[in-house]
């Protein structure tokens, strides 16, 4: 079967600029002194292979810093990476950052169909999906009020029912399952199991191994933007957590 | 080259997330006035109103329908200036988005572009209504109008596309930009006729592509406008270029901008 996530050799690096010239007039003055601008290269991943396959579940964890949230970037075609290859079979709706395209001002139903075609649906897709988020969301009438007069949690929910309810192949999710109180995460979690039985791949980026030993199938394990250790989840928590626990030792 | 068509394609692929940005803008930008949508019509309005004061003893002999002229002139070049200014900074303030979600970044500007054209049209209505209080007959050019609106719309979409690309590298582009138009609205006939400009500077007018724009759009709503055809011309070479020009500048450097957002 091919793999739904293929990075072959797969490399960013940012250029961090030292004495960055700000504006024009600095840009052009550095010049006329014949100034290069100085830059360093920071790899924040380096010649990365994986393949991950559909309905996988898989957790990617590692210090801060280790290039995490950019191989997510890498993978939701927000970064283009500076060498390798990226291949991906299907849509994507990344949970970076639940609800970073709300607008304020607008009712919650205006703003599930902006957020929604900001995940790339189609009118028609999102009218069908419509009913269900409200539902998911549990906001009731609140959803004809402007989103200034919600509380966060009541946002962070919208936003986890419309990138949850676009039907994903694949799901993105960087440390926001806490969002709610109890019963709504407890929710949030039986739907991710929901689709693990159906088939979808998620990726998964926690600091919280036991989080991260209940779903997830298979773990990568970045360090200083290398693939340190890639495979079964239990195994690769256990020696994360062991290098750990040493560093805090020595 | 390739890139950029593929870029185009996505643009056509997100067309609903352009229509909810282009709605959301609209219904934002008047939520809070009491008269909402009308300011659309009034300020055009108004602003002639102070300069029709302020000109109309200056050239009011030189200038038939001086008011139609007037109105005209500032409908059209509060769209380009008030459309292009506010796309300047569009990546700089979608910023948040862009480094978090996918999708072809062109269509921030793009959507700012069109709603202004959409309050364009709305600022339509009062010119008008001028036109009939002040007894100006429409032209038999006006099937041009249509045209026309599509040629200023590319030109300003090319604008943006390289103001906004240029402002993410260089933050001062968007305050240079500020002097620029104003430079730019003096060089453009606006509220004074073409006539006063003296014949060593006519080059300077014939330089400005919106001396045609605003040409073609006085010709296509009343005026009598010599060289036409030739005029238009112009306006489809300089609304293809610029429009060419923008996307290609910006399919360019479109993968670096998230580095300095």
């Amino acid at each position: 079967m091919n793999p739904i996530i293929s990075l072959k050799n797969v490399s960013v690096k940012y250029r961090i600029i030292i004495e960055k010239p700000k504006t024009l007039q600095e840009y052009i003055i550095q010049r006329f002194k014949g100034k290069k601008i100085r830059h360093d290269n920071l790899i924040a991943i380096n010649s990365i292979n994986i393949d991950i396959s559909k309905g996988e579940i898989i957790g990617i964890i590692g210090s801060n810093g280790a290039g995490k949230s950019t191989l997510l970037k890498v993978i939701a075609g927000i970064l283009v990476p500076s060498e390798g290859e990226v291949k991906i079979s299907g849509k994507i709706s990344p949970l970076i950052e639940l609800g970073a395209g709300f607008d304020m001002e607008l009712t919650g139903k205006e703003n599930i169909y902006l957020n929604a075609s900001l995940l790339g649906l189609s009118r028609k897709e999102i009218k069908e999906r419509f009913d269900s988020i409200i539902d998911f969301s549990e906001l009731g009438d609140f959803i004809h009020s402007p989103l200034k007069s919600y509380s966060s949690g009541m946002i962070s929910r919208l936003g986890f029912s419309i990138a949850t309810e676009v039907n994903p192949d694949i799901l993105i999710i960087d440390e926001t399952l806490a969002v709610g109180d109890e019963h709504f995460k407890k929710k949030c979690m039986d739907k991710i199991i929901g689709f693990k039985q159906n088939g979808i791949t998620i990726l998964f980026v926690s600091h919280s191994m036991p989080e991260i030993k209940r779903l997830c199938d298979k773990v990568i394990w970045l360090d200083k933007g290398n693939l340190k250790m890639l495979g079964k989840s239990e195994v690769v928590t256990e020696s994360y957590l062991n290098q750990s626990a040493q560093m805090v030792n020595s | 080259m390739i890139e950029a068509l593929k870029e185009a394609k996505e643009i056509y692929k997100y067309r609903e997330l352009l229509r909810n940005l282009v709605v959301r803008d609209i219904k934002v930008r008047y939520k809070r006035s009491v008269i909402g949508f009308l300011w659309v019509m009034l300020n055009p309005l108004l602003i002639m109103l102070i300069l029709n004061i302020v000109f109309s003893e200056l050239f009011k002999v030189s200038i038939p329908n001086y008011t139609a002229y007037l109105l005209s002139g500032i409908i059209l070049w509060s769209f380009f200036s008030q459309s292009t200014s506010t796309a300047i900074v569009s990546f700089i303030g979608n910023s948040n988005l862009i480094k978090k979600v996918y999708m072809p970044k062109a269509i921030f500007p793009l959507s700012l572009i069109l709603s202004a054209s959409v309050h364009f049209l709305f600022a339509m209505i009062p010119l008008f209504i001028i036109f009939y209080i002040t007894d100006v007959h429409i032209s038999s050019n006006i099937y041009l109008l249509p045209i026309f609106f599509i040629m200023i719309t590319m030109f300003s979409f090319g604008v943006a596309l390289i103001l906004a690309t240029s402002t993410v590298f260089f933050h001062d582009v968007r305050y240079i930009y500020e002097v620029l138009l104003l430079a730019w609205m003096y060089m453009t006939p606006i509220f004074y006729p073409e006539s006063i400009v003296p014949e060593r500077f006519m080059f300077i007018l014939q330089l400005n592509p919106f001396y045609y724009f605003i040409s073609i759009f006085r010709a296509a709503l009343y005026m009598d406008v010599s060289m036409l055809s030739e005029k238009v011309i112009y306006s489809f070479l300089f609304s293809v270029v610029t429009l060419v020009l923008g996307w290609l500048f910006y399919n360019r450097y479109r993968q670096k901008i998230i580095y300095y957002l």
